[in-house]
């Protein structure tokens, strides 16, 4: 532990040395993101509600798997732009080193001009929760539950990120799987999974779990639907998932061949 | 030609890469889908208040999920800021051939290729599962043709306008994810503009934004008149001079600090 926070704080200092540039991408990002929920606001607004689920509710899916996917980006940067140590070759160099290769990945670099979506995705979150207008005990479930719910979208996130990262050992290039295995899902994560069609809501919940990290929940915390066990699907869902993306990472390296240039 | 040799390089170039790109079209597929479902499940029981039945707006979200790749998913600053950041583009300005076109010209060629190998592919996924429109006049297709060929201009005149910024930045990604949201946030991705809260369904229409995707798919789905391509030609033809204008400024300012 000692020796992540070393590096991460390593690669915070030297991310700072460009002050104003990370000012203004974190800025920007998070207006991205903000411009994309203004859009669902705009139809929310004009046609009240999304099958049963009005903006606030949505607000509330969409909060989480945004703060989810962000972190991820801040955080797991090397994971995510995995193809770059296969391209160029750099992977050997990892290999060779007393750590494991992947917490070297996690502690090599932050993006931190991803952290204006979390902040968005946080805000979205705090008006979902005053524009809710829920009281008592049902309030203070939700406030309890919403670190639990984020932090199995961030696992479910990094092993989505880790298995597509590992194909790279095959394919080297995985930039167009990604637009597959993670921004599609997390995007149609941002809303509810009635909305969907049979043959997607399976791929949301089987072999790209996403839904699991809000919808499953928050249909419990909002009285829609469900039993106690919905809030304990998403942390089992997430280690599993994790635990096999593990595996299968390490199946990768196993199985990983240096070009020898 | 040069520019147009340029075109067909670009275009082989991205055939390298084909079956990735296939994996890539079946991703942009689902959003498409997702945007679909968000539709149908908006509007449903509620297709009296709205311009747009259901299944108008599974044939808008279809249409620009597939002009998205012509005009939407350009490469950032069309790699103008690379040249600029290792210095090849000192270079690049003094060869015998026009800068602006130059560029262009191999984002044309990417663009076309986007339009065989991914905008019909996607299409064709629409059109066996959700349903693809067809535009039902034949002046619709003439119109249609100059409408996306006006759309592409804006939009490769927009990410230039990005591209070339970096001869005075250098850093350019905050710019592209700003034009890029604005692109597809103001240009009717996921809302036809029309639908928008005032004041912004009445601005909307004015900018280039809306040019470069809104516009086309409105006279693809026969809901728009040709009167649309003026405000199109407007933009293509006001952004082309603006980039030209600050190429020669690119230019003056490479001169003075001599490369």
């Amino acid at each position: 532990m000692n020796l992540y926070i070393k590096l991460i704080s390593g690669s915070l200092r030297s991310r700072m040395q460009y002050k104003m540039n990370f000012l203004v991408s974190s800025l920007s990002y998070g207006l991205i993101m903000a411009v994309d929920f203004v859009l669902l606001a705009a139809i929310l607004q004009r046609f009240d509600d999304v099958k049963g689920w009005n903006l606030y509710e949505v607000g509330l899916l969409y909060g989480i798997s945004s703060v989810a996917i962000t972190l991820y980006r801040v955080f797991c940067v090397e994971v995510h732009n995995f193809e770059r140590y296969m391209i160029e070759g750099e992977f050997d160099s990892l290999l060779i080193r007393p750590v494991s290769p992947l917490s070297l990945l996690l502690t090599r670099n932050l993006d931190l001009s991803r952290i204006g979506g979390t902040i968005q995705g946080i805000l979205i979150l705090v008006i979902s929760i005053i524009g809710l207008n829920i009281k008592n005990v049902e309030l203070f479930l939700l406030l309890i539950y919403l670190p639990i719910s984020i932090l199995s979208g961030v696992i479910i996130c990094f092993s989505l990120g880790l298995l597509t990262a590992t194909i790279a050992f095959w394919t080297q290039r995985i930039k167009d799987f990604q637009t597959f295995t993670l921004y599609a899902p997390f995007n149609a994560a941002n809303y509810p999974m009635n909305i969907y069609p049979g043959w997607l809501k399976i791929i949301f919940f089987t072999v790209i779990p996403v839904g699991f990290m809000n919808y499953t929940p928050i249909l419990f915390l909002l009285n829609k639907g469900g039993t106690l066990w919905n809030l304990a699907l998403p942390p089992a869902v997430a280690f599993v998932f994790l635990f096999l993306s593990l595996r299968f990472w390490h199946f990768g390296i196993r199985h990983y061949h240096s070009t020898g240039s | 030609m040069v520019y147009w040799i340029l075109l067909q390089k670009s275009f082989m170039r991205n055939m390298q890469y084909k079956v990735a790109h296939l994996i890539n079209n079946a991703a942009s597929a689902i959003f498409g889908f997702v945007f679909i479902a968000i539709w149908v499940g908006v509007l449903q029981g509620k297709e009296h208040e709205s311009p747009y039945s259901a299944l108008d707006m599974t044939y808008y979200i279809a249409a620009v999920q597939c002009i998205l790749w012509l005009s939407g998913f350009l490469t950032a600053g069309l790699n103008i800021q690379n040249g600029v950041r290792n210095g090849a583009i000192s270079l690049e300005l003094v060869r015998p051939t026009n800068f602006f076109l130059y560029v262009t010209s191999q984002e044309a060629g990417r663009l076309l290729y986007n339009f065989f190998f991914r905008s019909i592919p996607i299409g064709l996924v629409f059109a066996l599962t959700v349903g693809f429109y067809v535009p039902q006049h034949l002046p619709t297709y003439l119109i249609l043709c100059i409408s996306i060929f006006l759309a592409v201009i804006i939009s490769i005149n927009l990410h230039y306008l990005v591209g070339i910024s970096a001869c005075w930045t250098t850093e350019i990604a905050w710019a592209h994810f700003v034009n890029f949201t604005l692109l597809v946030g103001l240009g009717g991705q996921l809302v036809p503009i029309d639908l928008l809260p005032a004041p912004l369904s009445f601005i909307t229409p004015y900018l280039p934004f809306a040019g470069a995707i809104y516009y086309p798919v409105m006279v693809f789905l026969e809901k728009a008149s040709s009167e649309v391509l003026f405000i199109q030609l407007f933009w293509a033809i006001f952004l082309t001079l603006i980039n030209l204008w600050l190429t020669e400024k690119a230019r003056h300012k490479l001169e003075i600090q001599g490369g």
